[in-house]
C-alpha cells in the first residue's frame, strides 16, 4: 500500500524570510529539544509553543528591519529602505507604521500610486492616527486626486485640530487646487457650450424672410457668439496668492484682438 | 413607552460621508421634534422625527468643508453649525434658509453651543479662548480666556451660571458666566477632551476623553466624583438625560453606552454601528437617544422611562 503523507505546498504566498526564520527556529528547537524533553515528549504542545516563539520573533525582527529601513531612508537609500520594510511587512502585516513610512518614501521616489496604496493600508489598520491620514492626503495629492486629498486632510484635522501644519499647509494648499480645478472645469464647460451653440445656433432653427432685418440680427448674434468663443479659448484660469480666481486673457494684444475676427471665424461665418 | 433599551429606527446612508455631529431639538411653537446632522460631505441636514420615523426636511448647503458641530436653540427655531471652513452659520429651521454666516477666523470655530437663553453661541478657539457670538448681532461679543490649548468641547450649565470647556491637552476649565471669571481649572485627563456635558440640575459635569475614560465632577467644589471605564477606545461624545438619572456616551469602539448617574454603572450597550460613533444625544424628555457616526447612519433608540 502506498504510504500517506500531507501534501505540502511551498506556496508563493509564504515569504522567503519567514521560511528562513521558521527553519532556523526548527533547527534551534531540534538542537536543544532532545536534551530536555527526552523522557517525555509532548509533541502537540511542543509544536504549539514553537509557533508562539515564531510569532514573537517575527515582531522583534520586524522592529529591527523597520529601524534599519529608517536609517537607510535617512541616508537617501530609498529603494533599499523599502526592501527592508517590505520584509518587515511580511513578518508583521498589520503594522500601520511600516505602511506609513513606506508611503512617505514612495512619494519621494515619485511612485505615486503605490504610495497611495501603502498609506491606505496605514489608515485601515489605525483609523484614529492623524499622521496616517496626512500621509494619505499628501500621496493622493501627488496622484492628482485633489478631492480625495481634501477629504483625507479634513479627517486628519478632525482627529487632531491643534496640528497647525494640517490647516496652514495641507488643507489650504489642497483646497486651493480644488478651487482651481473647479474653475477650470467650469471654463471648459462654458467653452463647450459656446462651441455647441455656434454649431447649432438657435437662430438657424427658424425660417426667415430674407428681406427682413431679422436675418441681420441673427447673423450679428452668431458672430457675437463666435467672438465670445474665441475670447474664451484665449483665457486661462489663474489663482493669485490670496486664492482669488481670475480669468486672464493670454497671448498678444488682448482686447484689441477680439475686435478683428480671425480667418477661421470668417470661414465659419461664410459657411452659415 | 418601553420597558427596555432597544433600537427603534435606522436611517442608513443619511449623508454621503461620515456624520460628525447631531442635535435633537423640540419646537416650542408646534411641539414637533427636529434632528439636525452635520457631515464631512459639507452638508447640514434637518430631519423631522414623527410617527417613529425620520423624514428629511432640508438639506442646507453653504459650508465649503466638513461640518464639525451643530446645535439647536432651546426654542427649537434656529440651528447653528460650524465647519472646517472657519464659518459659523445660523439656519432658520422653519424655512430652511440661512439667517447668518459668521467668519470666526481660521481655526476659530469648533464645537458650537447655544447659551440657555439662546441669545449667544459659544465656540472654542485654537488659542484657548472661548469666543461668544451674539445670535442677533452675528458678531463676536466677548471672549473668555483659559490661557490654555485648543478647545475641543464646550458646554453651558442649564441654569446659565457656568460654562465649561475641554481642551486638547485634557484640561477642563469652568467659568462663571456672570463675572467672566475662571472658577476652576481641572487636570481632568491626559488626552483630548472631545465632549463634556452638565447634568440638568447643573450639579455634575461629565467629561469624555481619548484616554477611554469618562469622568464625573461635582461642579461646585470641583471635586472628582467618579471615573468610569468600559469603552475600548476614545470616548467621542457624552450627553445627559433630561431625567437627571442617566447619561449616554459614544466611542470609536463603535458602541453607545448608557450609564446610571448614581450607581455609575453601565446599564446598556448598543453595538449597532459599523464604525466610530461621533455623536450621541437625548431627546427633550429622555425617552429616545440618537447616535450617528462614520458609517453614515443615524440610529434612534428607545429608553425605558
Amino acid at each position: 500500500m502506498a504510504s500517506f503523507g500531507w501534501k505540502r505546498k511551498a506556496g508563493e504566498k509564504v515569504s522567503k524570510t519567514v521560511v528562513r526564520q521558521f527553519e532556523a527556529e526548527a533547527e534551534k528547537a531540534e538542537n536543544d529539544g532532545p536534551g530536555q524533553d527526552e523522557e517525555e515528549v509532548d509533541w502537540l504542545h511542543a509544536i504549539k509553543r514553537r509557533r508562539e516563539i515564531l510569532l514573537e520573533d517575527c515582531a522583534a525582527k520586524s522592529r529591527r528591519l523597520k529601524d534599519e529601513g529608517a536609517l537607510l531612508a535617512e541616508e537617501g537609500r530609498h529603494w533599499e529602505a523599502i526592501k527592508k520594510w517590505d520584509e518587515a511587512i511580511h513578518l508583521t502585516p498589520d503594522n500601520p507604521i511600516l505602511y506609513e513610512m513606506k508611503s512617505q518614501v514612495l512619494t519621494i521616489l515619485q511612485e505615486v500610486f503605490p504610495a497611495v496604496k501603502a498609506a491606505e493600508m496605514a489608515v485601515k489598520f489605525r483609523p484614529l492616527w492623524w499622521e496616517g491620514w496626512q500621509t494619505l492626503g499628501r500621496a493622493q495629492l501627488n496622484l492628482g486626486e485633489v478631492d480625495l486629498a481634501v477629504r483625507s486632510f479634513q479627517v486628519a484635522i478632525h482627529l487632531c485640530p491643534s496640528e497647525r501644519t494640517l490647516w496652514q499647509e495641507d488643507l489650504a494648499w489642497a483646497s486651493r487646487l480644488q478651487k482651481q480645478n473647479l474653475a477650470t472645469k467650469e471654463k471648459i464647460r462654458e467653452e463647450e457650450e459656446t462651441k455647441n451653440q455656434i454649431l447649432n445656433a438657435p437662430e438657424l432653427e427658424q425660417d426667415y424672410d430674407f428681406e427682413s432685418d431679422e436675418v441681420l440680427a441673427a447673423c450679428v448674434a452668431v458672430a457675437e457668439r463666435q467672438t465670445r468663443y474665441e475670447e474664451l479659448k484665449r483665457t486661462t484660469v489663474v489663482i493669485d496668492s490670496e486664492g482669488n480666481i481670475k480669468n486672464v486673457v493670454t497671448g498678444e494684444g488682448g482686447s484689441e484682438d477680439t475686435a478683428t475676427p480671425s480667418k477661421e471665424q470668417f470661414v465659419k461665418a461664410r459657411g452659415l | 413607552m418601553s420597558t427596555q433599551y432597544s433600537i427603534l429606527f435606522k436611517q442608513e446612508h443619511a449623508h454621503d460621508d461620515a456624520i460628525w455631529t447631531a442635535a435633537w431639538g423640540k419646537s416650542e411653537a408646534d411641539g414637533s421634534e427636529t434632528i439636525v446632522t452635520g457631515s464631512l460631505d459639507d452638508m447640514v441636514k434637518v430631519w423631522k422625527w414623527s410617527d417613529e420615523k425620520l423624514e428629511l426636511q432640508w438639506t442646507l448647503e453653504g459650508h465649503q468643508l466638513g461640518v464639525v458641530s451643530v446645535d439647536i436653540s432651546h426654542n427649537g427655531a434656529i440651528a447653528a453649525s460650524s465647519s472646517l471652513d472657519a464659518h459659523i452659520r445660523l439656519w432658520d429651521l422653519e424655512s430652511g434658509k440661512q439667517i447668518k454666516s459668521m467668519d470666526a477666523g481660521p481655526v476659530d470655530a469648533w464645537t458650537v453651543a447655544f447659551s440657555p437663553d439662546s441669545k449667544y453661541i459659544a465656540t472654542g478657539s485654537h488659542l484657548g479662548k472661548v469666543n461668544i457670538f451674539g445670535v442677533e448681532s452675528g458678531k463676536k461679543e466677548y471672549s473668555l480666556d483659559t490661557r490654555g490649548k485648543f478647545i475641543l468641547s464646550i458646554a453651558y450649565s442649564p441654569d446659565g451660571k457656568y460654562l465649561a470647556s475641554g481642551a486638547i491637552d485634557g484640561i477642563i476649565n469652568i467659568f462663571d458666566i456672570a463675572t467672566g471669571k475662571l472658577l476652576h481649572t481641572l487636570e481632568g485627563h491626559a488626552m483630548p477632551i472631545r465632549s463634556l456635558t452638565f447634568s440638568p440640575d447643573s450639579q455634575l459635569l461629565v467629561t469624555a476623553s481619548d484616554d477611554g475614560y469618562i469622568k464625573i465632577y461635582d461642579v461646585q467644589h470641583a471635586n472628582l466624583a467618579g471615573t468610569l471605564s468600559g469603552h475600548g477606545s476614545w470616548v467621542l461624545n457624552v450627553a445627559f438625560s433630561p431625567d437627571d438619572t442617566h447619561f449616554v456616551s459614544s466611542s470609536s469602539d463603535k458602541s453607545v453606552k448608557v450609564w446610571d448617574a448614581s450607581s455609575r454603572a453601565c446599564i446598556n450597550t448598543f453595538f449597532d454601528h459599523q464604525d466610530q460613533v461621533w455623536s450621541v444625544k437625548y431627546n427633550s424628555t429622555g425617552s429616545k437617544i440618537i447616535s450617528a457616526g462614520d458609517d453614515r447612519a443615524i440610529h434612534i433608540y428607545d429608553c425605558p422611562m
